[in-house]
């Protein structure tokens, strides 16, 4: 354990407030520049717009900044919230934090949901949000201390510098032999010395007696964090029971919880096996529908994959109950115990690596040539124990190694090394450079969009190739699906609001395996639909998982099973329980409609928001290279011939290629108007004044935005 | 015997998953079903044989991300 010191220079002691339905409509600010702490209230109107989490957080970040403002400035606030629901510890997946902030790569506003248990806390404490401002000159840990009614800052010295041990001794220090009790936030070393990094936000397992945890990955807010002077922040509560919210009708409550609880330990065994194997079960089934991204998105397939794959990880993962939330069902949060890394600080010692999910096999594994879980799981351990995104870790790598590959970069650039498709220790060495702040990793810590100047710029690289190949939107790096294939999720993608996540709208199946939605409308309705209802479980602090990976048995004989509107109304009724306002699944949507709108206008406040900005690489549309195109010809022959009615006879892989692109630009620029037409919005992207007034967002000044803007009406 | 959703279905030499779905005449568009615990994507239903006392779950792959 480290000799490290904590010397507390300024305290606020207040007066918790009682919950009522789920809000207790104040929130915590401090600003660190001056280390005010402040409590404030929310205003009922904002409850009603913006209902909480992320809704809360972009109130809060739209009052904090300027258009002129930057993501290092210190006005930029960096806003966590949990939401009315969270932290009901009967419902499944109920324990969501939202972060919120202005991003370093995207420079708009970024937000991103994660487990732990620090939303609740921070919540059960007193506070529906906390809004952090300004800049510490020196390290500090701020202490929200629910249990005492006190909030702390303290100045630091001689604390460990990555998230792993950090996590355990603020757990230790703060816990007075309760670390259940303690959830921490922090970053690490590859947080402050990139623009990718992330937040890390523990829970206490106490079966394997640990502090554990989960990520909020996306756009660098854990580069805002770093940035701001922060270590750490942590919350404490003790006791959570069904009633710490207060709901409006406990009974109710019970009763739906209940339903979803019992269904979810019935049928996932029966279906994706979450419980036992998280979201490991994706990758096989990715690939075996070319959905799997191989060597930076060219490729959704590749042999190897099930090295990857849920029967490797089944035997990997420690078994046991890996709930990220107290009493959720789904329980998905697994890890690998007494791991040894072959690299790094913790070569040789024996560690637990919290996860891989999905995304991180994908993006770290197969996305760079890398088909060994040993590897994945040891860039996942790093990238979280220097708070690395692993998404955007992996994305961007493997857009170097595509650029290495392709003679655009070589090793003279890379500092000598030899960055292939497959360089296990390669990619690697490249995660410790990040951390340290040196190196070629130092640039691939800027994020893709930046690597595509500086290649351009320093070492002569092909810009227009680039544009084609470099897997980001928005300047948010793409997570890890393949979406040549599916038009409908090249507007997931591409249409969301902070950049190319998934977490707006999973449409691939939908669109591509099970032909739902053929027509330009119908899959503009599911880019209007689906975005909404997902954007829900953030204003409220939920885990979208229960809704639809585990679905009822009857549920592919209902009118729409995509929706799983069993489950709607479960959500509806949950709403109604906690808050006491009545809602049915229509007023869900309404809800999100209102926070998303909002969101887009502040995009375009800070300067984006248009249609020009909803661009995508070609290489999320189609084959951008000869050697793509002939891998998959019959697909792309056929749809030339049959669907665009092309005489491809005689034409060369190069024309056709040319042909091709030419059609699934059209293609993505024409469902660019079909959602923009069922959102109220322009053609060029922005919420009409009628569409501010229908959801009472018409605020002066978002109205003399959009009038500034050339939208009048 | 093998046993699909709960109910028991008689099982045949070179049973694939296809033709147990045409058996079960179920007109969803399963994308992938499982085999005990193997995971069996629609490419691969025609020439995946189940074998004989598996359990087959039908996976109602809707969501992903």
């Amino acid at each position: 354990m480290s000799d490290y010191q904590l010397k507390e220079v300024k305290a606020l002691s207040y007066q918790r407030p009682d919950m009522v339905n789920g809000y207790n409509d104040q929130s915590l600010y401090i600003n660190l520049s001056d280390q005010e702490i402040a409590i404030k209230p929310v205003a009922e109107k904002t409850k009603k717009t913006f209902i909480g989490g992320k809704g809360y957080n972009l109130w809060l970040l739209w009052n904090a900044v300027q258009p002129s403002t930057k993501w290092n400035d210190p006005e930029n606030a960096l806003c966590i919230a949990a939401g009315p629901l969270g932290g009901t510890p009967i419902y499944p997946g109920s324990g969501k934090s939202i972060v919120a902030t202005l991003s370093p790569t995207t420079a708009s506003v970024i937000d991103s949901n994660v487990g732990g248990y620090f939303g609740p806390y921070l919540k059960f404490s007193g506070f529906d949000a906390l809004e952090i401002q300004g800049k510490s000159a020196k390290e500090v840990v701020v202490f929200i201390d629910g249990v005492n009614q006190k909030i702390q800052i303290y100045e630091t010295r001689d604390l460990p510098q990555n998230a792993y041990a950090l996590s355990a001794v603020l757990t230790e220090h703060f816990a007075g032999g309760k670390p259940r009790n303690i959830s921490v936030v922090s970053a690490g070393p590859g947080a402050k010395n990139t623009l990718i990094g992330c937040l890390n936000f523990t829970w206490y397992d106490p079966k394997r007696k640990r502090a554990r945890y989960k990520q909020a990955g996306r756009g660098g807010v854990g580069t805002v964090f770093a940035d701001k002077g922060l270590k750490a922040i942590v919350a404490c509560w003790d006791h959570v029971t069904a009633e710490t919210n207060n709901p409006a009708d406990k009974a109710r409550l019970k009763n739906v919880a209940k339903l979803h609880s019992r269904e979810i330990v019935e049928l996932d065994p029966k279906q994706n096996e979450m419980s036992k194997i998280g979201t490991t079960h994706l990758v096989t089934i990715m690939n075996d529908h070319d959905l799997l991204p191989t060597h930076n998105f060219r490729y959704g397939q590749h042999s190897q994959a099930p090295n990857l794959g849920q029967e490797v990880y089944r035997r990997l993962f420690d078994p046991g109950f890996d709930g990220c939330w107290m009493g959720c069902t789904v329980a998905c949060s697994h890890g690998i115990k007494d791991f040894v890394p072959l690299t790094g600080p913790y070569k040789g010692k024996k560690v637990f690596v919290d996860g891989p999910e999905y995304e991180t096999v994908a993006g770290c594994g197969s996305n760079l040539g890398i088909f060994d879980p040993h590897t994945v799981a040891e860039i996942n351990f790093y990238c979280d124990a220097y708070g690395l995104d692993t998404i955007s870790v992996g994305t961007g790598i493997a857009f170097g190694m595509e650029c290495f590959e392709m003679g655009l970069i070589n090793e003279t650039h890379t500092g000598g090394l030899s960055l292939h498709f497959g360089n296990r220790l390669g990619a690697l060495e490249l995660v410790h450079q990040m951390a340290n702040g040196e190196g070629f990793g130092r640039i691939v810590g800027q994020g893709v969009r930046r690597m595509k100047a500086i290649f351009a710029k320093d070492f002569g690289a092909d810009p227009e190739v680039m544009q084609d190949i470099g897997m980001e939107a928005k300047g948010l790096e793409f997570s890890e699906y393949m979406t040549k294939e599916s038009l409908a999720q090249q507007g997931g993608y591409g249409l969301a609001l902070k950049g190319p996540q998934h977490d707006e709208a999973w449409l691939i199946f939908l669109d591509m395996v099970h032909n739902f939605m053929p027509t330009f409308d119908q899959k503009a309705e599911a880019l209007h639909w689906f975005p909404m209802f997902r954007t829900w479980f953030g204003l409220c602090g939920l885990c979208k998982l229960p809704w639809n990976d585990i679905v009822p048995e009857d549920n592919k004989d209902t009118a729409e099973p995509a929706k799983v509107m069993k489950h709607v109304q479960w959500y509806a009724d949950y709403f109604s329980a906690i808050t006491g306002n009545e809602v049915g699944p229509e007023d869900l949507i309404n809800m999100s409609e209102t926070v998303y709108n909002f969101q887009r206008i502040f995009n375009l406040r800070m300067g984006f928001g248009r249609r020009q900005h909803d661009d995508i690489p070609y290489r999320a549309m189609g084959p951008v290279t000869e050697d793509e195109y002939e891998s998959r010809a019959e697909r792309y022959d056929k749809q030339l011939a049959e669907t665009y009615k092309v005489d491809i006879e005689g034409k060369s892989s190069a024309e056709k290629l040319a042909i091709l692109r030419k059609h699934r630009e059209a293609q993505y620029e024409k469902l660019k108007d079909a959602v923009y037409k069922r959102r109220g919005w322009t053609p060029d992207g922005v919420p009409t004044q009628k569409t501010a007034k229908r959801l009472g967002i018409d605020f002066t000044e978002v109205i003399e935005l959009l009038k500034a803007n050339g939208v009048n009406s | 015997m093998i046993q699909v959703a709960g109910k028991q279905i008689a099982w045949r030499e070179g049973m694939t998953v296809s033709d147990l779905l045409d058996e079960l005449k179920d007109p969803h568009p399963y994308a992938v079903v499982r085999i005990n615990e193997q995971y069996v994507t629609r490419p691969n239903f025609e020439h995946i044989l189940i074998p004989d006392g598996a359990e087959v779950f039908l996976i109602p792959m809707i969501a992903g991300g």
